[in-house]
């Protein structure tokens, strides 16, 4: 049943079906770089206008940290580019492992995975491309790290090409294990990093309180820098070119898999959902778990809903290591000397650690669907999720009270202080997290602004803000000296409008029920008929 | 299910009009359903069916007329209609990191039942995902999750039943033990309105069939 026309007819070359596919893609797009950038001129100004003052806010750190020359600030100097950096190659495993760290889309791996090619033609540049962008992005965020903990110009250099080559080195060997379809080296590897981040984080907070003592350890930053730059190069050559050999051996599942992540979570991304995309991150991890050992509930009303979010935390005990570990945070930026950002920063680092013990807030509030099945009001629902996170954020405020004291270095300051900036910290990235986790996504529907960029939903932009925003509101009249109760009086008015969801149709039936009531009490005062209409005659101008 | 007795009216919907934009999808539109009865809306694509049945559970705010349920005007976050009501619409989400079971045996927990294991067991034994007990929705297939969707229905206390085309990708043995469901449910006393575009379920519950018309 051969078809004859279907013989003899060559074979595949996959450089000219990539340029084929290049050509159409080039096709179809209808405006050059240039163009596109001089339309998004709006969002330009605004990414231009943030970079400044993130670019301010860096140097004004690092103007802080360089001048503070208390064994704790030295001791934070030396130590914490080395926690921060093992914090970023950890990352970058974690994300390998997500994506591939080779990807290729749900429909290159149906229409041309299948056919007679060569995968490792098709794919050698999709692994360079990571490499290189690994590389990219570990750079940029080595160089960061260091220049907020004041260091100079030649360390920063040194921890850029740590970051770097350690990023991308690390990327290479993520793709060398890809090629035998095997995880858990990568896996293993990627928790002797994050426990020596951690424990880094410990040994700095140690001996910026003077518990032990550091002797010459941070002096050795810079050779510590060259050492991961070094290993980081030669895992580039040797797992990157183990990883071409093995690039047909991927399988196309493994390939695919990643790619669909990865447009799912561009899709995610263009709309600002950063909620959606950590969504799409659970889902494909609930996926690859598949299963679980089921566990009877606890209580009945709102107590089985609280009580299921302890038993998650049991099942997912690594969320709460995390946090524990997030508490070294404080500790570490008063060490640094800078009491006065302590509470904002070490608030985003708690809303981060806290977002992943929000999974039944985030569900019962971003559809109706399954709130609609319990008994309960929004704002039950609401509380009965807030509940076990605002008992952990307790629990952290607790331990970080000893950092805002002063006891790891830094500036000391009286408990009182201590004590409130430690709970404004606290319920200021409970209440963030809250916010991250339930805010409502632009609206659509709405009325839509015209920008560069096309039409926007005026909502849009402020998704950028989500959660960081309920931070800065929270923790600012600490920053600028203001008394405590001005932080808490904003947290409670927060938190009420939280709670409440600030719901569209409770408010509508709100303002139905108070319309009501005003026209029968008209009608009452007016002598007991109906509120009698106003007529308007039409009149000519 | 207590407290309703037979022929009392649960679901009264009066003059409904509800519509997108410049179309009006439903219009006038009055019903009622009593304990015991069944009301199936039927009518072509875009007829109208699911925006009715939203806005009996709340999910959508009618531009014009009244909806109560045993006397009470219909809110979704009022508590009382949520412990009324009972629906499997297209809306329904679940938790990506609880298994079948916890999710059945987390609502029946909320709903205040204190040892719900008898229950959920039996539920489950009923939508055949006894063998799933243990697994995260995102893996199951479709017919599965529509299952878990009407299994959640099962397992809490209800008057008011409201579903739509709830034989969507259940399979030939599946729909038939939903009329048998049903058929059992409303013995007991539930009202149910649901949209559908299966004759044989229908006529299995014998329920009364309103043809809504569309979209002007």
């Amino acid at each position: 049943m051969t078809d004859a026309r279907l013989q003899d007819v060559g074979e595949v070359d996959e450089k000219q079906l990539k340029l084929l596919m290049r050509d159409w893609r080039r096709g179809r797009a209808d405006r050059n770089l240039l163009e596109a950038l001089s339309d998004g001129y709006v969002m330009i100004f605004s990414i231009v206008l943030i970079g400044a003052m993130l670019v301010s806010s860096i140097l004004q750190a690092q103007e802080t940290a360089a001048v503070c020359d208390t064994t704790g600030c030295v001791a934070a100097r030396g130590l914490l580019p080395w926690a921060s950096v093992a914090g970023v190659l950890a990352f970058t495993l974690v994300v390998a492992r997500l994506f591939g760290p080779v990807a290729a889309s749900a429909a290159e791996g149906f229409w041309l995975m299948d056919g007679p090619t060569d995968r490792r033609r098709i794919l050698a540049g999709r692994l360079i491309g990571a490499i290189a962008a690994a590389g990219a992005l570990g750079a940029a965020a080595g160089a960061l790290i260091a220049s907020l903990t004041g260091s100079g110009g030649l360390e920063i250099a040194f921890w850029a090409l740590a970051g770097g080559l350690g990023s991308a080195g690390l990327i290479a060997f993520a793709a060398a294990e890809q090629g035998v379809d095997r995880r858990w080296i990568v896996s293993g590897v990627q928790w002797v990093i994050a426990v020596a981040a951690i424990g880094t984080m410990v040994l700095l907070v140690s001996g910026a309180a003077g518990w032990i003592d550091l002797g010459q350890i941070t002096l050795l930053a810079g050779e510590l820098a060259l050492i991961i730059a070094g290993v980081g190069a030669l895992l580039i050559l040797l797992a990157g070119f183990i990883a071409y050999r093995r690039l047909r051996n991927i399988r196309r599942q493994r390939l695919t898999t990643g790619g669909s992540l990865l447009s799912g979570l561009q899709g995610a991304a263009f709309a600002l959902e950063f909620a959606l995309i950590r969504d799409i991150l659970v889902e494909a991890k609930a996926k690859e778990r598949g299963h679980v050992r089921a566990t009877r509930g606890v209580g009945s009303g709102t107590t089985a809903l609280i009580m299921r979010d302890v038993q998650r935390i049991w099942r997912q005990p690594l969320m709460l290591v995390t946090l524990l570990a997030t508490i070294v945070v404080p500790y570490a930026v008063q060490a640094l000397g800078l009491a006065m950002l302590n509470p904002p920063i070490s608030a985003l680092v708690l809303l981060a650690a806290l977002v992943p013990f929000m999974n039944s807030l985030r569900v019962l509030t971003r559809t109706k669907g399954l709130q609609r099945c319990f008994p309960f009001d929004p704002g039950q629902v609401r509380t009965a999720a807030m509940v076990v996170p605002a008992v952990l954020a307790l629990v952290w405020s607790i331990a970080a009270f000893p950092a805002f004291l002063g006891v790891a270095g830094g500036v000391a300051t009286d408990p009182v202080s201590a004590g409130s900036a430690a709970l404004v910290t606290g319920v200021a990235g409970l209440l963030g997290a809250v916010r991250w986790v339930s805010a409502k996504p632009a609206d659509y529907s709405g009325p839509i602004v015209s920008t560069g960029v096309g039409a926007m939903p005026p909502g849009l932009m402020f998704s950028l803000l989500r959660g960081i925003d309920m931070v800065a509101l929270i923790t600012l009249p600490i920053v600028f000296g203001w008394p405590v109760w001005i932080s808490l009086i904003i947290a409670a008015i927060a938190f009420a409008l939280l709670r409440s969801g600030l719901d569209r149709d409770s408010l509508m039936d709100q303002q139905a029920e108070q319309k009501r009531l005003l026209e029968e009490e008209k009608a009452r005062r007016s002598g007991g008929g109906p509120a009698k209409q106003k007529i308007q005659v039409q009149r000519k101008r | 299910m207590a407290g309703v007795a037979k022929k009392d009216v649960v679901l009264q919907v009066e003059n409904l009009k509800k519509g997108y934009g410049p179309v009006t999808i439903v219009d006038q539109f009055s019903m009622k359903a009593h304990a015991g009865e069944a009301v199936a809306l039927t009518g072509r694509n875009g007829a109208g069916k699911s925006t009715v049945l939203r806005c009996l559970v709340g999910a959508d705010r009618p531009d014009e007329g009244s909806i109560t349920v045993n006397g009470v005007k219909v809110s979704e976050t009022n508590p009382q209609i949520r412990r009324s009501v009972a629906t499997v619409i297209d809306d329904l989400d679940f938790f990506p990191d609880l298994s079948v079971v916890e999710h059945l045996d987390l609502l029946a927990r909320a709903h205040g039942l204190d040892d719900p294991d008898e229950l959920v067991d039996e539920v489950l034994e009923e939508v055949q995902l006894v063998p799933q007990a243990g697994q995260l929705p995102s893996t199951l297939s479709s017919g599965q999750r529509r299952r878990l969707a009407l299994a959640t229905a099962f397992v809490r206390p209800r008057q008011l039943l409201v579903l739509d085309e709830p034989e969507q990708r259940l399979d030939v043995e599946g729909v038939e033990w939903l009329g048998r469901r049903l058929k059992q449910e409303l013995a007991g006393g539930l009202a149910i309105v649901m949209a559908s575009h299966e004759p044989s379920l229908l006529d299995a519950i014998g329920a009364r069939v309103l043809r809504l018309e569309g979209a002007r």
